[in-house]
Order: structure tokens, then C-alpha cells, then sequence
């Protein structure tokens, strides 16, 4: 919320004597390191993003720069102030034209900025945007849906608040009611900004990096137009235990030497459950078991693989018996972990 | 409060979509479309109707739908940046590639860590 009240020429690194010119320059700057498209899935850039561009929006227009350097914040409110000082000086002088010369600079100042909060970007890039051929089919809405990779495997249903613009129903998007009066609810943007709560059934087997596309479900359209779709890019959330490689998933457990060298049962986490490994007897460190079908579910059918890394872990503290045993070990065996290349090996480092 | 059971139709975007209908979604004209898919910006699905003539051939060329993502990409990048078309293709390969490498390396990471 702090950052909607920051300063637009602090927010373009810009001074207040900035030409049109070095708006636009500083503008483009900032927005190349910050840009949605630029840098996918990070929540501080796109932030970062809307305020540059919610700064660029009212300095490049030299009317709402006006407005801003008078009013600062409240740049928005300024006909409503200078209606009011004009109201004050020469009461009984309002005329009806003041009325239509304000709706039209509420239609070409653009929009209400007052509840600035926003679902995925594809409505903020769509503000002002140029679908002349079309105006009046719905808004498509992009939006990133984070899902922990238990979810993904299953799939299953999920509950969506998206954020999407909607053609205003009050005046069908025409921004005007009755005549020439500004519409109350878009205030003349002939937009609405609608959260709207949706329950999408996310398919087992989506994978990271999957876009899926739910028809209709983007902004509303005017009346006999088709609404706008809505584009849900799939992010997998960082899974504590398991790595994602396609259609398998990979894990480390870590085994005693003793298990490595004899072999084992152990009990392995799997993406459903867990299961009952053997280790084989001699297992190398690093070395890599598969589970057979044990990975994510698969689109058409099937499932991927689990691999699961073993890791040799070595106890800090030993008792005295067991000390004995080592060192009894250490006498009788022949192995040599450094044999034949340890020379070599190092000399290549 | 109302809800929608949402049935998800499309998966990965493959659905064949043709010119024209690339263009209505995009709010952009077909020659534009059409231009971009000559200089092989945009992938289409029939390869062989990829050819300069491809308004005058039978058959039609057709889109996967994820060209209209790619198409609007661009637009924004066109609209915020100043990049033009084939500038934002590359632009936009390259932002994938790199998307690709953060993740191996945020896998490596969590592998490393262990």
C-alpha cells in the first residue's frame, strides 16, 4: 500500500523538470529490468512493474502531469477540486456543458485507480489497449497458479480468485448512461475491475511450465459477445524432498556403510506414500535406484519413475566397541578406496 | 458467493486456430498475422501451408493456440519497450531458455543441498 503513495517522478528516478522525452527514456529503462514478460513468475518485478507503469501512465500524459503536480496523489480528484473551487466562486454559474466536458476527461484520463489490485497482469497490459477491431469481446486474463507437486501428481480441484476486467454492465461499456451522464459504476472507463471466484479442475499429470487455458473464463464481454479466456501458467512449488525431471522425480536417502556394504531394506519416501526399497549389497555413494512407476502420473495414461540417490553417511561419534570393530576392520580388509587412479585423478584437478 | 465449476478443455494450448481467428483474439489484422508467420515468427501447425502464397492455398494455415500468448507477448513488449516483432521473438526465446536454466539450477541447488 506504501507504494502507491510514492512519488511518480521518484518512482522514474526523474526530476520534476523531466522533459516528455526523458519520462519516456527513463520509463523504457526501468520497464526493461522489471517487465512481466521479461522476468516470468517474479512477484517484486511485476510490482515493481505497476508502479513504473502507473507512474509513466499519468507523467507522459502532460494533462494528468499537471494534475499531478498540483494535486500530487489526489491528482485524480482534480475536477472534482476545481469543479468545487469553481462551484465556490460563481455558484449560480454551473452549466450543464460543465457537466460533458468532465465526463469526457474522465473518458480520456483514464480510469479509476482507486482499488489498484490485480489477478494476474494481462488486465493491466489491456488498459488503454488497442483491440480496435474487437472492443468488445471480453478480456483475457493471464494468471500464475502455484501448485505443490502433490497436487500436480493427482490433480484434482482448486479454487481460483481471479481478477479480471469486465466490460461495465451499467452502461454496457459504453462509459455514458442516460444520454451523456458518466457512468456511476465504471465512472467512464467502461471497465470494471471484478474479483470472481472460480473452481478449475487442474488435471493429473500438469506439469511445471504447462499452460492451461479455461474458455470464458476471462473478463465478461458486452452484451452477444463471447467472454474472454482465462491463461493459467502452472509453477510448481519447490518440493522438500523430491526433484521433478520430466515425468520422474528424484530423491537422496541416506544409507550406513554398513547397509551399503551388506545391502538393505529400507523404507523411501514416494510421491503417494512410501514403499520398502532393497538396497543392493556393494551400493556406491551417489549411486542411483529406480522405482519403477513410482513417478508422476502422465498426461495419457501411466506414471513416470522414481530415482532415488543413495548417500553414505558415517557416524560422528562411535562408541569404544564400535571403534574396536573399525580399526578390527580397517586391519583385515584388503579394499583400497584409492587405488589405481587416485594419482591420476588428482593430477587432472 | 457463486461459483463456477470450471472444466479445463485445453491443455497445452495445441488447438488449432486459423488466421483469422488468431487475429480477432489479438485485435490485430490477418496481413499482420500472416507476415509474422511468413518470417517464421510464428510457428504453425500444417508446416507445408507456411509458404508466402498462404492466402491464396487451399488449405489453411493453421495456429497452435499459443501463438495468441506469443502474439500478445509481443504486443506488450512492442508497447512498453519499443521492440519490434522479430526483436520480441528472440527476446522471447531467450526469456524461455532462461526460464529452463533457472529451474535446472534451482534443481541442482535443492539436490546439492541434501
Amino acid at each position: 500500500m506504501a507504494a502507491k503513495t510514492r512519488d511518480y517522478y521518484e518512482v522514474l528516478g526523474i526530476s520534476r523538470m523531466a522533459s516528455e522525452n526523458e519520462i519516456k527514456k527513463a520509463y523504457r529503462k526501468l520497464a526493461r529490468t522489471s517487465h512481466p514478460d521479461l522476468n516470468p513468475g517474479d512477484k517484486a518485478a511485476e510490482e515493481r512493474f505497476k508502479e513504473l507503469q502507473e507512474a509513466n501512465e499519468v507523467l507522459s500524459n502532460p494533462e494528468n502531469r499537471k494534475k499531478y503536480d498540483k494535486y500530487a496523489d489526489k491528482w485524480r480528484y482534480a475536477e472534482q477540486f476545481e469543479a468545487a473551487e469553481a462551484a465556490n466562486a460563481a455558484e449560480r454559474q454551473t452549466q450543464p456543458g460543465r457537466e460533458n466536458s468532465r465526463a469526457d476527461g474522465a473518458r480520456t484520463g483514464g480510469f479509476d485507480f482507486n482499488d489498484y489490485e490485480f489477478g494476474g497482469f494481462e488486465e493491466l497490459f489491456n488498459r488503454g489497449g488497442r483491440t480496435r477491431r474487437q472492443p468488445t469481446r471480453g478480456r483475457d486474463v493471464e494468471a500464475t497458479l502455484e501448485l505443490v507437486l502433490e497436487d500436480a501428481h493427482r490433480g484434482g480441484r482448486t479454487t481460483l480468485q481471479i481478477k479480471a476486467t469486465d466490460i461495465c454492465q451499467t452502461c454496457g461499456g459504453t462509459g455514458v448512461v442516460e444520454g451523456n451522464r458518466i457512468c456511476p459504476t465504471c465512472c467512464g472507463a467502461r471497465q470494471v475491475l471484478n474479483t470472481k471466484p472460480i473452481e478449475a479442475n487442474i488435471p493429473a499429470g500438469v506439469r511445471d511450465g504447462a499452460t492451461l487455458r479455461l474458455a470464458g473464463q476471462g473478463g465478461t464481454g458486452a452484451a452477444g459477445t463471447p467472454a474472454g479466456d482465462l491463461y493459467l501458467h502452472i509453477r510448481f512449488r519447490l518440493h522438500p524432498v523430491f526433484t521433478v525431471r520430466g515425468d520422474d522425480v528424484e530423491t537422496e536417502i541416506t544409507i550406513a556403510p554398513w547397509e551399503a556394504v551388506l545391502g538393505a531394506a529400507v523404507q523411501v519416501p514416494t510421491i503417494e506414500n512410501s514403499v520398502e526399497m532393497k538396497i543392493p549389497a556393494g551400493a556406491q555413494s551417489g549411486g542411483r535406484l529406480r522405482l519403477r512407476n513410482q513417478g508422476l502420473n502422465k498426461r495419457g495414461g501411466g506414471r513416470g519413475d522414481e530415482y532415488i540417490r543413495l548417500k553414505i553417511v558415517v557416524p560422528k561419534d562411535v562408541g569404544d566397541e564400535e571403534k574396536r570393530l573399525y580399526e578390527e576392520l580397517r586391519r583385515i580388509s584388503n579394499f583400497k578406496p584409492r587405488n589405481t587412479n587416485q594419482t591420476k585423478g588428482e593430477g587432472e584437478k | 458467493m457463486t461459483m463456477d465449476f470450471v472444466r479445463i478443455s485445453d491443455y497445452d494450448l495445441d488447438e488449432p486456430l486459423t488466421v483469422a481467428m488468431v487475429a480477432e483474439i489479438t485485435g490485430v489484422r490477418v496481413s499482420f498475422v500472416i507476415r509474422l508467420v511468413q518470417a517464421g515468427i510464428l510457428e504453425t501447425i500444417n508446416e507445408t501451408a507456411a509458404t508466402p502464397e498462404t492466402t491464396t492455398q487451399k488449405e489453411p494455415v493453421l495456429l497452435p493456440r499459443r501463438a495468441v500468448l506469443q502474439l500478445r507477448q509481443m504486443q506488450r513488449l512492442r508497447r512498453d519497450l519499443g521492440v519490434n516483432s522479430a526483436g520480441a521473438s528472440v527476446i522471447l526465446d531467450l526469456v524461455k531458455q532462461m526460464e529452463e536454466m533457472k529451474r535446472e539450477i534451482a534443481r541442482m541447488q535443492a539436490g546439492f543441498s541434501k
